[in-house]
């Protein structure tokens, strides 16, 4: 069986284009789907940019075929928004704390960033540049984006409505 | 106030700037919509890509693409016979006596000769991404070897084989000041080192990429990835069209650190677009970026030092030679900017300094952040710790007792003309790092040391920089700014709105900059050599206030009072008894005749150009001066080094964003931690070994600590409300730093960049377990 | 960049699967995890003609203990692997070693079979599986047959496996109690392929070593276990373990843009030695809260 086409919820949203079988999921979202906040790093599943959640669970979309995940949810960082369209704790976190600079990595951060705080295991600022060490950013020099990991999993376990749930 | 005061004002009298403001960009990035030059992806789009010499030294015997254009969805094939103007060249001033263009030249694609892995040799277009890969293997090109040479001390060596016809040295500087003869007669110590730092790459995230089209108007656009949109300039050259014709637009660019300040993609997209007449799109690929896009020099440097038993160093005599790679682009320059920074930011009466860059068939080395000034920080730095270790002496005392003062003279005979704060940095890293480290177990070893540094910022003064910005009201009172300016993620962008707003009390939010597009914004210039916050900072805000004194000025003359007694208030124009808010003046504007807009160009410190044997009244508009402090850890089993603490300290001059800066100085600092510690482009015979991010080594947020950034304020700097430059300088320090926190904790002093765990085992004593 | 295209083909099972690479002959690769294949993929290292994908069968993904072994089935994600309570009941050198792989992303593809059959030498389930004496169970679609992990790896990148076989599962013998384990690697920075990594297991009984399994990863074409090692150090305390471990012999480390062939032989003593001691201290339970099984 040889599908040409794939069908996957984008943020919420069914999708159907062709995959032409070796079409990665990156390009097939970013050419096929016209989701382009996944970008292209490296093509190697190692600088973290293309990071999307695949049912839940982070993936370098680089390196995952779209025909793989036929019939999965994909959630990229534009659709980490809550249900309105508001940004979540960890978005206002990213914000306030300065952790954008030129931004290429902030989509595969974000995606990264909510996956580590859904597992909902306390972690420490080393801890989480640890759980990080798979997301390049060249700008930062990280510490801003660990603060705002750090601020975001303070809102949530201190209960603040929702979080930045995939719609 | 005029401007020049009102550039100079104090701290406490500023409302907009010097607020940590969220930058607007930021909320579209997190969101995800913003659309990078790669983001732009129509149906219909036609495809480019290079093929490029597997060699690195050849002669070209064949090109053939009869078999390539045969691939179902090629548009076309070109070769370097079908560029109208098939070379760029580059300035090289100094070498001739007056600036202009020196006989270093490049192909766009290479006819008959590769200089290099990775040299393009042929462009293709294709319908699809598949059928270019598949065209692009199918192209023929026969290469016949040459003897290739890759290190550059043996590339000036006699019968070196010549990367180019007229000889493989590139450029030199020398300086000569004082009399270094008698120096090290006279010198209680003498120390010499020598040093080595490797290629390293840009590895910004967003590879090469941009978008081309013809507009309505037949207009050639570009929107690409890049600093410095006048290269469409350059491109009309190229095409052999009227410069008016070609149009670069930057959106927000992924990363650029110097690497994006040459052409990348331009060149060949605006060939497809003119040979196809559509919409073309190309994106270089992480390997292929790693492999052919120009690196950072590689330098080794020689260091005499004479100093007195008191730790005053009385002469440097110091031999640099760099790696150009097999083609110029801004090597000369990079080396200028090496030999005027070679002795630190001490005072150095006595210097014999010889620099050299040579050709060489390794990829091709240009600008990157710290261009050739963060080099010598390994130099410099590990000569003075060295000084003050074998006198006994305090590091920080030694180089607070060498630092340079206002007034002091560099080698290169500028004139230092703002407060120099290096003290003050000094004793701000030591306060806060208090208690040394200590090893955290039996086999580990613990160490820290400081390093110092300057940087300039703006660009050479010869080059006669300007930047120009246009400001104006909207009849609500809202405000547009046009300018050039480039946002590479560093809030070039917002930097101007909060000037911009200072001046006229509006609020971010009513204030919109349209920038990086070369048809419709003032030209400000690239955004490289930590030149923005000066050059088109100053711009906006002197079109500014020329803006806010013709409004003012129109109120002034309409209600009879004096100008000095009005000002702009948050809505309103203000004065005593008066209110008036902002679209009511304007609309008296527009009946007085007067302007509600303003252009404003602000000119660079004007210099002579130099000649080789370097002695300037003036280089750079200015320097930015700083300290960093590092505490590592050694594992004496496996050579690892951890980076336990890491501080910062600039005299930012004044921090417009200070989450800006902050930003700044710790992405620049982990960047040098990088060249530190990880970073190697490894060549062998000119091949690329590490063109890829499995074996090209950035640090992650696992390999790198807090920075813990300390921002100090002198409002010396030159630019807008006293600021200085800060891009660039805090990515030297780091080299230095390390190296000497590991000579504090093993005893011998790594000299070789980077500084593997490999390098550090060798400097441990023998008797290990 | 490098978009060459492919045909693709979904596999229902894993027979099927062994079918389609029957069908199609040399131009097949098996697509499981993909984590390493596509990477090479993209970069042009690897144009294969058809991709046989095994990545959605329903087989091959239990974990289940019993008999005294532990049975991993081939498609076993990382992430399933360190998550495993039945996996890290009866051994957690296996989880330990797999957090070491790549990051999150990867270990959320990647597959105990694709990590196996790949065969990097550098890789850290090959070497544990070759120090827990394990052993993999291979299918043709037609036929069964068991080899031993030793034996399985033959070269870099070169395996037992046939043009047509796939990996079904692993059986690792669940040792009891008294043993100790460790696994110590060192690369440049965390989540990188190994310089060099070992994986000790070590079995004591009144503070002397009775019985020890160490492997090496890195320093070879492939996993080694060090049985001459081994054997130097029965009847050893603790303490003199690193005097009894002496130069490592039948290894043949190579030189490439991470490490010398130097250091990775200076490293595979100093983690031998290193994960010797860890490994006793487990057995002798001075380890807290991480008693061997």
């Amino acid at each position: 069986m040889s599908p040409e086409t794939v069908t996957i919820t984008v943020n919420g949203s069914r999708r159907t284009a062709t995959a032409g079988g070796h079409l990665s999921l990156l390009r097939w979202l970013r050419e096929q789907a016209g989701v382009t906040d996944p970008k292209y790093g490296c093509g190697e599943g190692v600088c973290g940019a293309c990071a999307v959640l695949v049912d839940g669970l982070p993936v370098a979309s680089c390196i995952v075929l779209a025909a793989q995940v036929d019939g999965c949810e994909v959630t990229t960082a534009a659709g980490l928004r809550r249900p309105d369209g508001s940004p979540g704790p960890l978005q206002r976190a990213f914000h306030r704390s300065h952790a954008v600079q030129c931004g290429f990595c902030t989509p595969g951060m974000l995606v990264c960033a909510t996956a580590l705080l859904a597992e909902g295991r306390p972690l420490d600022r080393q801890e989480i540049r640890e759980a990080l060490h798979g997301n390049i950013c060249r700008c930062t020099g990280y510490g801003p984006i660990v603060t705002a990991i750090e601020a975001a999993q303070h809102e949530l376990a201190a209960g603040a409505e929702g979080g930045a749930e995939p719609s | 106030m005029t401007s020049q005061e009102v550039r100079r004002s104090k701290a406490d009298e500023l409302s907009v700037v010097r607020q940590p403001l969220p930058r607007r960009d930021q909320a579209a990035k997190i969101a995800g919509t913003t659309r990078y030059a790669g983001d732009v992806v129509h149906p219909g789009m036609l495809r480019a890509g290079l093929v490029r010499s597997p060699v690195p030294s050849a002669r070209i015997v064949r090109r053939d693409a009869g078999e390539a254009v045969k691939v179902p969805g090629v548009v076309a094939v070109l070769f370097g016979e079908d560029v109208p103007h098939n070379e760029v060249w580059v300035d090289v001033p100094g070498q001739t006596i007056e600036v202009a263009p020196l006989k270093a030249n490049m192909e766009i694609l290479a006819t008959d000769r590769v200089r290099f892995q990775g040299e393009p040799v042929a462009l293709v277009i294709a319908e699809t991404e598949e059928a270019l890969t598949e065209a692009s293997e199918r192209v023929e090109v026969d290469y016949a070897e040459e003897p290739g040479v890759f290190d550059p001390e043996l590339a000036l060596a006699d019968g070196a084989p010549p990367v180019h016809p007229q000889g493989n040295l590139l450029a030199r500087w020398d300086i000569d000041a004082g009399d270094v003869g008698a120096a090290f007669e006279s010198a209680d110590l003498v120390v010499e080192g020598t040093y080595a730092t490797q290629p390293v790459d840009h590895a910004y995230l967003e590879p090469e990429a941009g978008v081309g089209w013809l507009d309505d108007e037949g207009v050639l656009n570009l929107r690409v990835s890049t600093q410095v949109v006048q290269h469409y300039r350059d491109v009309a050259r190229i095409l052999g069209i009227p410069e008016a014709r070609v149009r670069v637009i930057a959106p927000y660019v992924g990363g650029g650190f110097g690497g994006k300040e040459d052409m990348t993609v331009e060149p060949y997209l605006a060939l497809a677009v003119w040979r196809t007449g559509r919409e073309v799109r190309m994106e270089w690929s992480r390997p292929e970026s790693l492999q052919a896009r120009a690196k950072r020099h590689p330098m080794r440097m020689r260091y005499r030092t004479a100093a007195r038993s008191d730790g005053t160093i009385i002469g440097q005599d110091i031999e640099i030679t760099a790696d150009s790679g097999a083609y110029a682009y801004l090597s000369a320059l990079v080396l200028l900017y090496a030999a005027v920074h070679a002795c630190g930011p001490y005072r150095t009466p006595n210097v014999r300094l010889r620099a050299r860059c040579a050709y060489t068939n390794n990829p091709p080395t240009s600008a990157f952040r710290g261009f050739g000034g963060m080099q010598v920080v390994l130099g410099y730095e590990s000569q003075i710790d060295e000084v003050a270790r074998r006198l006994g002496l305090p590091p920080g005392e030694v180089r607070k007792r060498n630092s340079l003062v206002k007034g002091d003279v560099l080698p290169v005979g500028q004139v230092i003309e703002t407060e120099v704060l290096l003290p003050q940095t000094i004793d701000a890293v030591l306060e806060r790092a208090g208690p040394p480290p200590s090893g955290s177990g039996p086999r580990r070893a613990a160490g820290r040391a400081i390093a110092s540094n300057l940087q300039s910022y703006g660009r050479l003064v010869w080059l006669n920089d300007a930047a120009a910005a246009w400001v104006g009201f909207e009849p609500d009172g809202s405000v547009r700014v046009r300018c050039g300016v480039q946002d590479l993620g560093g809030g070039q962008a917002s930097s101007l709105a909060q000037i911009a707003g200072e001046l006229l009390a509006v609020p971010a939010d009513q204030i919109v900059v349209h920038f990086g597009d070369s048809a419709l914004n003032p030209v400000a210039g690239t955004t490289t050599a930590t030149r923005q916050l000066l050059m088109s900072g100053n711009a906006v805000h002197d079109a500014t206030a020329a803006l806010r004194d013709q409004v003012l000025g129109a109120v002034a003359a309409d209600r009879g009072e004096p100008v000095e007694s009005l000002r702009f208030s948050p809505g309103a124009v203000t004065g005593p008894g008066l209110r008036l808010p902002v679209p009511e003046a304007l609309a008296l504007c527009r009946r007085r005749n007067v302007p509600t807009e303003a252009l404003g160009t602000f000119f660079g410190p004007k210099g002579v150009p130099v000649t080789r044997n370097l002695r300037s009244g003036r280089v750079f508009p200015d320097f930015t001066f700083g300290t960093h402090l590092c505490d590592v850890e050694v594992d004496l089993d496996t050579g690892q080094v951890r980076v336990l603490r890491y501080i910062a300290a600039h005299d930012v001059g004044r921090a417009i964003n200070p989450l800006s800066v902050e930003g700044q100085i710790s992405g620049a600092v982990v960047q040098g931690l990088g060249m530190a510690l990880l970073e190697e482009v490894v060549l062998d015979e000119g091949i690329n070994l590490t063109a890829g991010f499995f074996q090209y080594l950035v640090p992650t947020a696992s390999d790198v600590p807090d920075i813990e950034v300390i921002v100090l304020e002198s409002g010396e700097g030159m630019g807008p409300f006293g600021a200085r430059g800060i891009g660039e300088p805090p990515i030297g320090p780091p080299l230095a730093a390390v190296a000497n926190a590991i000579r504090d904790a093993v005893g011998t002093r790594p000299t070789i960049l980077p500084i593997t765990p490999e390098r550090v085992l060798a400097c441990l004593p023998s008797t290990r377990s | 960049m490098y978009t060459r295209a492919f045909r693709y083909e979904r596999a229902d099972d894993l027979p099927a699967a062994c079918a389609a690479l029957r069908r199609h002959g040399e131009g097949a690769r098996v697509l499981a995890g993909g984590q390493s294949l596509l990477p090479m993929i993209n970069v042009g290292l690897a144009a294969p003609e058809v991709l046989v994908d095994i990545s959605r069968v329903a087989e091959a993904r239990e974990i289940t203990a019993s008999d005294g072994y532990l049975s991993i089935g081939a498609l076993v994600t990382h992430r399933e692997l360190i998550a495993s309570e039945v996996a890290r009941a009866a051994q957690p050198l296996l989880g330990a070693a797999a957090a070491h792989i790549g990051s999150a992303r990867i270990r959320n593809r990647g597959t105990l079979g694709g990590s196996l059959a790949h065969s990097d030498p550098a890789a850290e389930l090959p070497v544990v599986m070759t120090a827990l004496g394990a052993s993999y169970e291979l299918t043709d679609g037609r036929a069964e047959r068991e080899v031993r992990a030793e034996e399985f790896a033959i070269t870099v990148f070169t395996t037992e496996l046939q043009p047509d076989e796939l990996l079904v599962a692993a059986r690792v013998p669940v040792l009891g109690p008294g043993w100790g384990w460790s696994f110590r690697e060192v690369s440049r920075r965390r989540g990188d392929f190994a310089l060099a990594s070992a994986a000790a297991l070590v079995r004591t009984a009144g503070g002397i070593l009775v019985e020890a399994r160490l492997a090496l990863g890195g320093v070879a074409d492939r996993a080694v276990r060090l049985a001459a090692v081994e054997a130097a150090l029965t009847g050893a305390t603790r303490d003199e373990i690193a005097a009894r471990v002496g130069p490592i012999e039948g290894i043949s480390p190579v030189t490439d843009t991470g490490a010398s062939a130097e250091y990775r032989r200076h490293l595979a003593r100093v983690l031998a030695v290193q994960a010797l001691e860890e490994a006793c201290a487990r057995s002798e339970g001075t380890v807290s809260g991480e008693r061997g099984p």
